[in-house]
């Protein structure tokens, strides 16, 4: 920070009053800058610097190992793959299905003239409340015994299911429930999206003709992609780091179906005190997120000029 | 399905012209109620189980409206754990952080935006960066951090950490800069000080932005979960979901009890979002931050 503020004694600007304006930019930005240079920036580059010794907080020496802890990581867990699998099966499901379901809600919802606030609330509600709170509604759903989902089969004869149980569906069961859950953000900004369309383009393609589904696949969509390549990235990233649906409802079972990289992460880290080992799990997603986003944004943007 | 019959008769008062699109108009109500009810059904749920006893919750078939209403389950929460505490943890946390990240938020957007020194693009940059870096990433070193400073199992483990938002930085920066210069300079030609000038000419004009950035990190904060799971171990420290996360680790599988403690997590929630809405989906709009 010292030399920060010597930096700034040396500004270009020499209009009146400059220094009382130097002494404000020192003085305000000075506390902020070393909050985020302690929380932040110390971390994300200790972090790289923490996975490559051995730190377990179990032991008292903490030698530096290089790239031991991510030979291990690569070489001898398959529990990390397992994870690594669940992870991206969890990323390529949901992301898919929330577009599906908040795009078209969003039109719907651009085009509901009447009960317009009522049903936004209702699609909006779960987006406020806590995960924890919506993850034992729907563990007391999805539990196979006394469960209200088996119990509603039941009542109508129908074949029950092991939900949350079963290794085949447990992860299906938490990407309903993790979709069911933030619907509600993608659609608002969608609808944001929607709305700041001009007129005039509806307009001119009503002038020229065109039916509804004409506009919506030469007007609405073409216009809307811009909110889409957002809400994709976003959302992607958002969900490579899927942990609390996880940890309160299956932490990770059954036989590690369930298991993501941020759970195994947190165990790792918290539970079994490997830190280092569990850092340098940390920066393996932080690559892999870095890397899906930069495709994307290549991918994306190659569409938006065309 | 009323709401069919509904939309039918809305549609006779509305210009003949588009009577052809009643059947698609019809379709999109029926779909979109559907939809709403499927949204709401998990909270009608959990409310109307907190009122059922236990053996009630989980029998064959299940009833919607609890068939011997008690109070039972909220004596039983309200008896077991202090509930108050939690409410209070969570809201001395999420309104100092709040109010904290609206001040640097606004201050340094302010100065990145407005002030030009040396070093002000490197900075910039540095905010940046940190705006990319997911908090799950450098979640161990952060714990490692505070356990250094000794803060680890106080509210200050909470607090300071996100006293500083990248992306609040970067919000407020791309708002203000938008700002007309005229205003600023006004200020400097009446003599208005620095400190003047930012908390009486600048913050007035960037209300909207402030008000969106205070409500998601309200909103973030208060349901913050992984960090507080790390931080605090003591039951007196924990924020409401962390205690309802433990509460619910206790009482495994007894939904009776576990449902009407998250009632009490929930419905104040929704109580305050139902006044806030609007502000809320345009804060969304504004930002698309998650929260």
């Amino acid at each position: 920070m010292h030399t920060m503020t010597q930096t700034n004694a040396r500004g270009r600007h020499h209009a009146p009053g400059h220094r009382s304006r130097l002494r404000f930019v020192g003085l305000g930005l000075t506390p902020i800058m070393l909050l985020l240079m302690v929380f932040s920036v110390v971390p994300i580059v200790g972090g790289l610097a923490l996975s490559l010794f051995h730190y377990n907080g179990l032991d008292p020496q903490h030698p530096f190992v290089g790239l031991l802890n991510y030979k291990h990581l690569f070489y001898d867990d398959p529990l990390f793959y397992t994870c690594l699998r669940n992870t991206v099966i969890f990323v390529a499901t949901a992301v898919p299905l929330n577009l599906v379901l908040t795009l078209p809600l969003a039109l719907a919802l651009n085009r509901a003239r009447h009960m317009r606030g009522l049903l936004r609330t209702c699609f909006f509600l779960p987006i406020t409340t806590s995960a924890v709170a919506v993850a034992l509604v729907w563990l007391y759903i999805f539990d196979p015994s006394g469960g209200l989902l088996n119990d509603l089969l039941q009542a109508f004869n129908l074949p029950t299911g092991q939900w949350i149980d079963d290794p085949a569906l447990a992860l299906p069961c938490l990407i309903v429930m993790s979709v069911w859950l933030d619907m509600g953000y993608n659609t608002v900004i969608f609808l944001a999206g929607l709305q700041g369309i001009p007129d005039v383009y509806y307009e001119a393609a009503r002038i020229d003709g065109a039916g509804r589904w004409a506009i919506l696949r030469h007007i609405t969509l073409p216009l809307l992609q811009r909110t889409t390549s957002f809400v994709i990235v976003l959302t992607v990233i958002s969900y490579f780091q899927v942990f609390v649906p996880m940890q309160v409802m299956t932490n990770g079972g059954p036989l590690d179906s369930t298991r993501t990289l941020v759970l195994y992460m947190y165990d790792n880290a918290f539970s079994y005190q490997r830190l280092s080992y569990g850092e340098a799990m940390a920066v393996v997603l932080l690559v892999v997120i870095l890397v899906v986003t930069l495709i994307q944004l290549r991918v994306l943007r190659a569409k938006w000029e065309y | 399905m009323g709401v069919l019959s509904n939309t039918r008769t809305n549609m006779v008062i509305r210009p003949p012209a588009r009577r052809r699109i009643s059947l698609l108009t019809a379709l999109l109500y029926v779909g979109l109620s559907i939809g709403a009810v499927l949204m709401i059904s998990p909270f009608l749920f959990m409310v109307l189980a907190s009122f059922k006893t236990g053996q009630e919750i989980v029998q064959v078939p299940p009833t919607l409206w609890p068939v011997h209403p008690t109070l039972d389950n909220y004596r039983q929460v309200l008896g077991g754990i202090p509930f108050g505490t939690f409410y209070r943890n969570s809201i001395i946390v999420s309104t100092t952080v709040t109010l904290s990240v609206l001040l640097t938020s606004s201050l340094a957007g302010y100065i990145f935006a407005k002030f030009r020194f040396m070093g002000c693009n490197l900075l910039f940059v540095v905010v940046i960066t940190t705006l990319m870096i997911p908090f799950q990433v450098i979640l161990i070193p952060v714990y490692m951090v505070v356990n250094a400073v000794g803060l680890l199992n106080t509210l200050w483990a909470l607090i300071l950490p996100a006293m500083v938002s990248p992306f609040g930085i970067y919000l407020m920066r791309q708002y203000i800069e938008n700002l007309p210069n005229d205003y600023i300079d006004a200020a400097r030609i009446d003599g208005t000080s620095e400190w003047g000038i930012y908390l009486r000419v600048v913050l007035p004009h960037t209300r909207p932005a402030l008000s969106a950035l205070a409500i998601f990190t309200f909103v973030g904060s208060w349901n913050d979960y992984l960090w507080p799971l790390i931080a605090i171990n003591d039951q007196n420290k924990m924020t409401i979901p962390l205690a309802l996360s433990y509460f619910n680790s206790a009482h495994a599988t007894r939904y009776d009890l576990t449902l009407t403690a998250a009632t009490l997590v929930v419905v104040p929630a929704v109580l305050v979002f139902l006044a806030l809405q609007r502000q809320f989906v345009q804060g969304i709009a504004l930002t698309g931050l998650k929260g």
